[in-house]
C-alpha cells in the first residue's frame, strides 16, 4: 500500500506521497482539497530532472509536516551531495518553504523544477472515478505567479501559486534556476491560496461572519486552546494518556468553517468525509460531551436550521427529518449528487433528538432547549409519520432516489451491510433494529425535556407511553427466540432479517432491551462470533457475508465499540465494558494513539496486531471521540440533577486514572478511579 | 414581476404563523435582477410573523438572485442552497435568516409523501 502523508486544517487539507509529491489521479484523493474541491491535482517536485526520495517525514502536527529528500531512488549506500526540506502547512490555503541544501566544497548550479496542476475534480467525480468536468479550466502565467481558474456558469474555482523567489512560470509549473555557494541553501516560499468565487467576484467567505483564512500560528494557538479546556487525564495506561491526547488533537483539527453559519463544524473523516455529517457529527458529540461540550452546540443549531421542511425525492428529505450529509462541491450545486443537504438517513433524526437531551443533562443549557422546541418536536413527529413508511411503529427506510440516493440509510451504508444469516439481501423498505433503540430513546428522552422546559406534561405521558410500546413491540418481532439475539432488521414482509451483528449491541445503550434478555446479548457480543480480540465486529465471523475486510460485514469500528460499551455499562456490565476499553486501548497503540475508521475482524491470535483496513479515513472525529466514550464509561460518569456521578469500574491492569476538571453544570469536577485486579498488586501506589 | 413571485410575497404573512416556528428574527432583502434592472423585496421575520414591503434595508442579509431562479424557487422548480452552491444566486449577512426563510418554498412539483410509495408497493393502505 502506498503510504500518503495527510494534513488539515478543518475541510481544507492535502494528501501527498511520502516525497510530499501530488500526481494526478482520478480515483484517490491525492492533492490538495477545500470544500470539496481538489484545487491542487499535481504538485511534482524534481531535482535537475529527478525525482526526489523521503529519507525522513515529520508528521507531528495535524497541520504542518516536514519532508527530509534527497535525489534518486534509494540505494544501499547513500553519497547526497544535495538535500531537499520541503516544510508545509495548511493555513490560509497551502504553504511550502522549500530549501535546497548543497553539501559540497563547490559552487552547484541546480534545476529546480514544480510541476503544478489543478483538475478541479469534485470528491464525488473522485469518488466514482469519472471526472467529467463541465466547465473549463484555464491557466495564467504572471510575475511569479500561476492562476489556474475553473468557470462553469457561475460557479468559479481559482487556485492561485505564488513563489517568494523568482522563477520562470509557464502554464505547468515553475522552474527556478539557482546557483547555490559551497554548503550554502537557497530557499522559496510557496503559497497556495484557493479562492472560491461569489458572483460580485470575491471569496464567498469574505462576506461571510467568520470568514477570511488562518495563518498555521492561529491554528495552533486555537486548537492549543480548546484543548486547554478539555479535562486533564492522568493516568498510568501509556496507550489511554497517548490516545486521549492525540484524540483532542485530531478533533480540534477536524474542525471547519461552515459556509451557512460560520461556527466551527465538525467533520467527520479525512479524505472522503471532510464536511457535515448528521450522523456522525451526533455520535461524536455524544461521545465528547464530557470533555468540550462548546463543540457542540454550533453543530445542534446547524442541524436543526437545515432540518427538512418540504418533500424532495431527490434529496430524501421530508418534515422534520435531519440531515445525512451537506456537500459544497460542484457536484451538489448542480444536483449532479444530492448533497444539498441529502437526507438519507433514517437514525440522524432519532440521534439529534438524544444529543438535545444529553447536552443539556451535561451543561444545564435550557435555554437552548427551550429555543429548539420546534424542530425537536418536528424531529419526534417525523418518527412516527413520515419515518414509519409501513405503519406498523416502527422507523423504515427506503431511497425515493434510485440514481444517487443510499440504500441503506442506516450506519452500515454500504450495499451488503444488511443480511440474513445466509447472505441473502432484504427487500425495501428495511427496518434495522438499532433504529428502533434510538426511537425508543428519543420518545423517553423527548418527554423528559417535554416535561422540564417546554411545560407540556401531556406530550411528556404519551411520548413516555408509546416508548413503553415501542419496547414492548420490539422485543416481540426482532427476538428470535431459537438463536437468543435480536434480528438485524424486519424486512417489507415483516420477517427477521437473522444476521448476528455489533447492531444489538447499540440496543444496550438505547435501553430497549428487555433485562432478561440482556445477558444472552451480552454474551454474544463478547462470544467469539462477535469479538475478534480487539474488538466487536461488525458482522459475526460464521454469516454468511462475513467478510474480515468487509467495510460493514466483520470489520471492527472502533466507535461502534463505543457505543456498546457504553450500553454494557448501562446495563451494569462493567467487566465487559472494560473489555472493550481495554482492547481498543491496545489497538490504539499500533496507530499511534489514532484509532482509524475502521479495521480489519481478523482473529487476535492470527495476527497480534490489528489489521489496517485499506482504505480506512484517518483521522475519523467518531473514532477520534471513542478514547474520551470509553474514559467516560470506565470511570462511570453520569449526571444527576445538579451533580455528576462517579461511579468507576477500571479494567485490570489499568491502574491510576484520573480526570480532573470536568465541565458540566456543577461548575469543573475531578474523577478518580484505579484498577483492583490481581495484576494490579503489585503496583506501588 | 412573475405572478407566481407575487403571490409567494403575498402568502408570506399568512404562512409565518406555519412556517416561522423558530426563534429567528431579522430582516432580509431580496434583490430579484431582471433583464432591466433589479426589483427589491424587504422581508421582517419574527417567530410567527413575517412582514413583506417593496422596499430596501436596512438589512440584516442581502440575497442576490435573478427573477427567473427565484421564479424556479418559489414553484418548487430549484431548491436554494443547490442555487447558492453553484452561485447561482448569493448570500451576504446572517445566514440564519436565509435558512429560516428557505421553509418557505414549496415541495418541487410531483414530490411523493415516502409512506404513499411504500404502502402502494406493498399493498398496504394508508
Amino acid at each position: 500500500m502506498k503510504q500518503i502523508v495527510s494534513i488539515l486544517d478543518g475541510n481544507t487539507f492535502l494528501v501527498s506521497d511520502r516525497r510530499g509529491d501530488v500526481e494526478p489521479s482520478p480515483d484517490t484523493p491525492t492533492g490538495l482539497f477545500s470544500f470539496d474541491t481538489r484545487f491542487l491535482s499535481t504538485w511534482l517536485l524534481t531535482l535537475d530532472g529527478e525525482r526526489l526520495h523521503a529519507l525522513s517525514v515529520d508528521e507531528d502536527r495535524s497541520f504542518q509536516s516536514r519532508f527530509f529528500l534527497v535525489p534518486g531512488e534509494p540505494t544501499h549506500y547513500l553519497d547526497a551531495k544535495v538535500s531537499v526540506i520541503r516544510s508545509r502547512a495548511i493555513g490560509g490555503g497551502f504553504t511550502e518553504e522549500l530549501t535546497v541544501l548543497n553539501h559540497t566544497r563547490e559552487e552547484v548550479e541546480f534545476t529546480v523544477r514544480l510541476d503544478v496542476g489543478a483538475d478541479f475534480a469534485d470528491l464525488f467525480e473522485i469518488k466514482d472515478a469519472a471526472i467529467r468536468k463541465q466547465g473549463r479550466t484555464t491557466a495564467t502565467v504572471g510575475p511569479d505567479e500561476l492562476r489556474l481558474t475553473y468557470r462553469r456558469d457561475a460557479f468559479r474555482r481559482e487556485t492561485v501559486v505564488t513563489t517568494s523567489s523568482p522563477g520562470d512560470v509557464d502554464l505547468a509549473g515553475i522552474t527556478f534556476r539557482v546557483r547555490i555557494g559551497p554548503h550554502d541553501e537557497w530557499t522559496t516560499r510557496l503559497h497556495v491560496s484557493t479562492v472560491i468565487y461569489g458572483s460580485r467576484g470575491e471569496d464567498i467567505r469574505a462576506t461571510l461572519p467568520l470568514g477570511g483564512s488562518r495563518s498555521p500560528a492561529d491554528i495552533e494557538a486555537e486548537q492549543n486552546e480548546l484543548i486547554a479546556k478539555a479535562p486533564k487525564l492522568g493516568c498510568d495506561c501509556q496507550p489511554l494518556a497517548g490516545a486521549y491526547r492525540r484524540s483532542l488533537n485530531d478533533l480540534a483539527a477536524l474542525r471547519y468553517e461552515s459556509i451557512a453559519l460560520g461556527v466551527r463544524l465538525m467533520a467527520a473523516g479525512l479524505p472522503w468525509f471532510m464536511t457535515l455529517f448528521g450522523r456522525d457529527s451526533i455520535i461524536t458529540s455524544l461521545q465528547v460531551v464530557p470533555f468540550l461540550p462548546e463543540l457542540i452546540t454550533p453543530t445542534i443549531l446547524l442541524l436543526a436550521g437545515l432540518q427538512g421542511n418540504r418533500l424532495d425525492d431527490f434529496r430524501d428529505e421530508e418534515p422534520g427529518k435531519i440531515l445525512h450529509e451537506l456537500r459544497y462541491g460542484e457536484t451538489a450545486g448542480f444536483e449532479e449528487q444530492p448533497h444539498s443537504p441529502y437526507y438519507g438517513s433514517a437514525d440522524s433524526t432519532p440521534l439529534f433528538v438524544i444529543l438535545l437531551d444529553e447536552y443539556e443533562r451535561w451543561t444545564g443549557d435550557a435555554d437552548l432547549v427551550r429555543h429548539l422546541e420546534a424542530p425537536t418536536r418536528a424531529a419526534l413527529a417525523w418518527i412516527d409519520t413520515y419515518g414509519d413508511l409501513l405503519g406498523t411503529g416502527y422507523l423504515w427506510f427506503q431511497t425515493r432516489n434510485p440514481d444517487t440516493g443510499l440504500e441503506n440509510q442506516c450506519w452500515k451504508d454500504s450495499w451488503d451491510g444488511i443480511s440474513y444469516r445466509d447472505g441473502r439481501l432484504p427487500g425495501f423498505p428495511r427496518a434495522t433494529c438499532e433504529l428502533q433503540g434510538y426511537a425508543y430513546d428519543a420518545k423517553i428522552r423527548g418527554a423528559r425535556m417535554a416535561r422540564l422546559f417546554w411545560n407540556d406534561p401531556a406530550y411528556a405521558d404519551r411520548l413516555e407511553r408509546e416508548a413503553a410500546e415501542l419496547k414492548i413491540r420490539f422485543n416481540r418481532d426482532f427476538w428470535i427466540p431459537e438463536r437468543e439475539y435480536y434480528a438485524l432488521a424486519l424486512d417489507p414482509e415483516g420477517r427477521q432479517v437473522d444476521a448476528l451483528t455489533s447492531n444489538i449491541g447499540h440496543l444496550l445503550w438505547s435501553g430497549i432491551v428487555d433485562e432478561s434478555r440482556a445477558g444472552r446479548v451480552v454474551e454474544h457480543l463478547l462470544g467469539p462470533r462477535l469479538f475478534s480480540g480487539w474488538g466487536i465486529r461488525t458482522l459475526a465471523d460464521d454469516q454468511g457475508r462475513y467478510n474480515p475486510i468487509g467495510y460493514h460485514v466483520g470489520t471492527v469500528w472502533p466507535f461502534d465499540n463505543s457505543l456498546i460499551a457504553w450500553g454494557l455499562w448501562r446495563y451494569g456490565f462493567r467487566k465487559e465494558a472494560g473489555q472493550i476499553c481495554e482492547t481498543m486501548m491496545a489497538a490504539s497503540q499500533f496507530f499511534d494513539g489514532r484509532l482509524p475508521e475502521v479495521f480489519a475482524g481478523y482473529e487476535r491470535a492470527l495476527t497480534e496486531y490489528p489489521v489496517k483496513y485499506p482504505t480506512a479515513c484517518s483521522p475519523q472525529a467518531w473514532s477520534a471521540g471513542t478514547p474520551l466514550l470509553l474514559l467516560r464509561v470506565m470511570l462511570g460518569l453520569e449526571p444527576q440533577g445538579e451533580h455528576l456521578i462517579i461511579d468507576p469500574a477500571v479494567p485490570d491492569g489499568m491502574g491510576r486514572v484520573e480526570l480532573l476538571d470536568i465541565p458540566g453544570r456543577w461548575g469543573r469536577v475531578d474523577a478518580l478511579g484505579r484498577s483492583r485486579g490481581p495484576h494490579d498488586s503489585d503496583r506501588g501506589h | 414581476m412573475s405572478e407566481a413571485i407575487e403571490r409567494f410575497f403575498d402568502s408570506l404573512p399568512s404562512r409565518a404563523p406555519a412556517v416561522l416556528r423558530s426563534t429567528v428574527a431579522g430582516t432580509i432583502q431580496i434583490d430579484l435582477a431582471t433583464g432591466d434592472g433589479t426589483t427589491h423585496w424587504l422581508v421582517r421575520l419574527q417567530p410567527g410573523e413575517a412582514e413583506v414591503t417593496r422596499a430596501r434595508g436596512p438589512a440584516d442579509a442581502i440575497w442576490h438572485s435573478s427573477e427567473d431562479l427565484f421564479d424556479r424557487l418559489v414553484t418548487g422548480r430549484a431548491q436554494a442552497i443547490a442555487a447558492m452552491l453553484r452561485n447561482e444566486s448569493t448570500f451576504g449577512g446572517n445566514v440564519v435568516l436565509f435558512l429560516a426563510f428557505r421553509r418557505f418554498f414549496p415541495s418541487p412539483p410531483g414530490a411523493r409523501d415516502p409512506r404513499d410509495i411504500v404502502r402502494a408497493q406493498a399493498g398496504r393502505p394508508r
